[in-house]
């Protein structure tokens, strides 16, 4: 079996006593040690940072500020920013749970865009009469089946052909983008837009608004559900249990006569429904439409997501709050100051590397 | 179908599938050495830049052959030093510069050039025909009447395929990606093996990339790799780790894609985008095809502890 490496930093216990199991489950992620050194990679990216926006020509000081107000300096801009953050921390639940039984599923991007076509299908199609309720949870329950479903093609590929898992998620993000285009382009395009798009939802097939006056939707209280279930599912049962003994060594699992191929399945079957949940959520909380290309980027992002948080699903709360604020800010900066927006690529990138660095010396630490 | 136009596909076949070949060496001589080469698609990317911006300065297009050469190698460095040093996770380490390859090629175009999407123009290399041998039926066009980086990537094959299976370096190169302890027992250093091998694919990478920007469109614009350096490490896989097997690969994702353009203009009742999909559906089809018989090199993604 493929060892992708040092992803998982804490073997699972042997005889887990439920309170042990728990007390690991707050350490693990939430540790001092780990805390400190995510935060330590997320200060270091920002420095660095900080140097590129001087090369620019621009002040770091005011483009941060300009940053911050962009985040938070109004309630439009905090909506905003916790719409952008909804999709991350819901697709990094899915993540984080896949890695921590070291499937490293990086095909978030094609679950969501396959989920963004499936509930835009059920809202474009379903009779007008349908109350908005039931359509919604038809179109949401449709996004999860079909993000779902393409996962297990990835997984079906992996386990049956024992073909590395990062490629087939990562081919059948392609795959899924396009697909996007494709149903715009025949079924569901709107007729004489410029952009490739399809016609708007009507109004029952838009997710409710959680704060009047602005476009905050309640998809954020998806993800902070999310968040809280993915922890009980890992943390508190025999499945969670299984995933970290998976996670912590194959062969082990396979002596204790767990089912490697089957515990693979089925956490890449959840990921994929979180996955096409949030592109159901995606298209009838923010757009209220489909549109080409929603979900490019959000794969590597829900990535990013699940290991600044530690592979903690709880943790991916504030993680993809940091990330979707952190968005949200730099596109500011870039109206107010100048500075391109492009650089949110490069602080994601950097905080990558270093927290990965840093969670791989942590792994070599312990063993000695 | 009449032979100019065989003629012509081949020869695109062939031009497509050359940028693709330079990933898949330099990420086929990384994966050997043991570490996963997801990231040449940033190295490709900031090849693509790191070529434009030096042939844009100097107006040479060797000068940007060269600094996309050391492009590849900037961003490989990256890998190296996380990987290596560090014991970062090798595939979302590899992600992680993709990431960063965007952001940061993006970030100094528009630093460096002002405005919001700035153009770049370069002339592209043109064809070198090669006398006499141009002048054969359809072999002449396909073959021999072809841009210098075309000749470049094919040729390259040969000296890649000799210095693994025929040369000691070689060989310790593939004891350190399939078994680093055996190989640190008879004296190498895995991790200096495993470095030298991460820099020399990001220079082939950035080579790579410098076919796009200097070859095949005569600009740099953002995410313009758009996902090669992926097709590539597929043709690697369905090559399984052999280099005359990648360039097979790489020549049948080539072929595809230049159907793909092509397909279009034959009034055949495919859309765009489904074409498209063909090259990602047939690399996953081949590798499922394939399965476990995959000759991975035993102790790719692992790192290397000295105990």
């Amino acid at each position: 079996m493929l060892d992708p490496g040092p992803l998982v930093p804490r073997p699972a216990p042997a005889a887990p006593t439920p309170r042990a199991d728990r007390l690991r489950g707050l350490l693990a992620g939430g540790g001092a040690q780990t805390f400190g050194l995510t935060l330590g990679a997320i200060v270091l990216a920002l420095v660095i940072t900080a140097g590129l926006i001087l090369l620019a020509g621009k002040n770091p000081v005011t483009a941060y500020g300009a940053l911050l107000r962009g985040a938070f300096g109004s309630l439009d801009r905090l909506a905003f920013a916790l719409n952008k953050s909804t999709p991350y921390i819901i697709t990094g639940v899915g993540v984080a749970l896949c890695f921590r039984a070291k499937v490293i599923n990086i095909g978030g991007e094609g679950q969501i865009a396959l989920g963004g076509i499936a509930a835009s299908f059920v809202v474009l199609m379903a009779p007008a009469s349908l109350p908005a309720p039931l359509l919604l949870s038809l179109a949401m329950l449709a996004g999860a089946a079909a993000g779902a479903l393409w996962a297990l093609l990835a997984a079906f590929v992996f386990i049956k052909r024992n073909v590395h898992e990062v490629l087939c998620t990562l081919l059948l993000n392609f795959v899924g983008v396009l697909l996007v285009s494709e149903v715009l382009h025949a079924p569901l395009g709107e007729e004489g837009a410029g952009f490739p798009q399809s016609p708007l939802f009507p109004r029952a097939g838009w997710l409710p608004g959680l704060i009047a006056g602005t476009d905050l939707h309640i998809g954020i209280l998806f993800a902070v559900a999310a968040a809280v279930l993915g922890h009980v599912l890992l943390w508190r049962t025999t499945f969670g249990f299984r995933l970290r003994i998976l996670g912590a060594s194959r062969p082990a699992a396979a002596y204790v006569g767990l089912s490697a191929a089957r515990s693979t399945a089925l956490v890449m079957a959840i990921a994929g429904a979180l996955a096409g949940l949030a592109g159901g959520i995606e298209v009838s909380g923010v757009h209220n439409r489909l549109i080409e290309g929603f979900s490019h980027g959000f794969g590597f992002n829900a990535v990013a997501v699940a290991l600044i948080a530690g592979l903690n699903p709880l943790a991916v709360l504030p993680a993809g709050l940091f990330l979707g604020f952190l968005e949200a800010g730099t596109l500011a900066m870039q109206r107010e100051v100048g500075v391109p927006s492009s650089l949110v690529y490069v602080i994601e990138g950097l905080m990558m590397v270093f927290v990965l660095c840093a969670v791989g010396m942590g792994a070599h630490n312990r063993k000695v | 179908m009449d032979l100019a136009t065989l003629a012509e596909l081949l020869s695109a076949t062939l031009r497509i599938s050359t940028p693709l070949l330079f990933a898949a060496m330099g990420g086929l001589i990384s994966e050997r050495a043991g570490t996963f080469a997801v990231g040449i698609e940033g190295m490709m990317l900031a090849g693509a830049f790191g070529g434009a911006l030096a042939a844009l300065l100097t107006g040479s297009s060797a000068a940007g052959l060269v600094a996309s050469l050391f492009a590849g190698m900037a961003l490989a460095l990256v890998v190296a030093l996380a990987t290596t040093r560090f014991r970062a996770d090798q595939m979302v380490t590899g992600l992680a510069v993709n990431i960063l390859a965007l952001g940061l090629t993006s970030f100094l175009l528009r630093g460096l050039f002002g405005g919001r999407t700035p153009v770049i123009r370069l002339p592209t290399l043109p064809a070198w025909p090669v006398p006499l041998l141009g002048d054969i039926p359809l072999l002449g066009p396909v073959l021999f009447r072809q841009p210098p980086l075309v000749y470049l990537g094919f040729l390259l094959v040969v000296p890649v395929a000799l210095y693994l299976a025929k040369t000691k370096s070689g060989l310790m190169l593939r004891a350190v990606g399939e078994n680093p302890e055996a190989a640190f027992a008879v004296g190498t250093d895995p991790q200096r093996v495993r470095t030298l091998a991460i820099l020399a694919g990001g220079a082939f990478a950035g080579l790579g990339g410098a076919v796009l920007s200097l070859q095949e469109v005569g600009t740099f614009t953002d995410g313009m790799t758009n996902g090669r350096g992926f097709i590539a490490l597929a043709a690697i896989i369905v090559g399984r780790w052999n280099p005359f097997g990648a360039m097979a690969g790489c020549l049948l994702f080539g072929a595809v894609a230049a159907l793909e353009s092509r397909i279009q203009g034959w009034g055949l009742p495919v859309s765009s985008y489904v074409v498209q999909m063909v090259p990602y559906l047939v690399a996953l089809g081949l590798l499922a095809g394939i399965g476990r018989s995959s000759k991975m090199p035993g102790a790719i993604g692992a790192p290397f502890l000295r105990h």
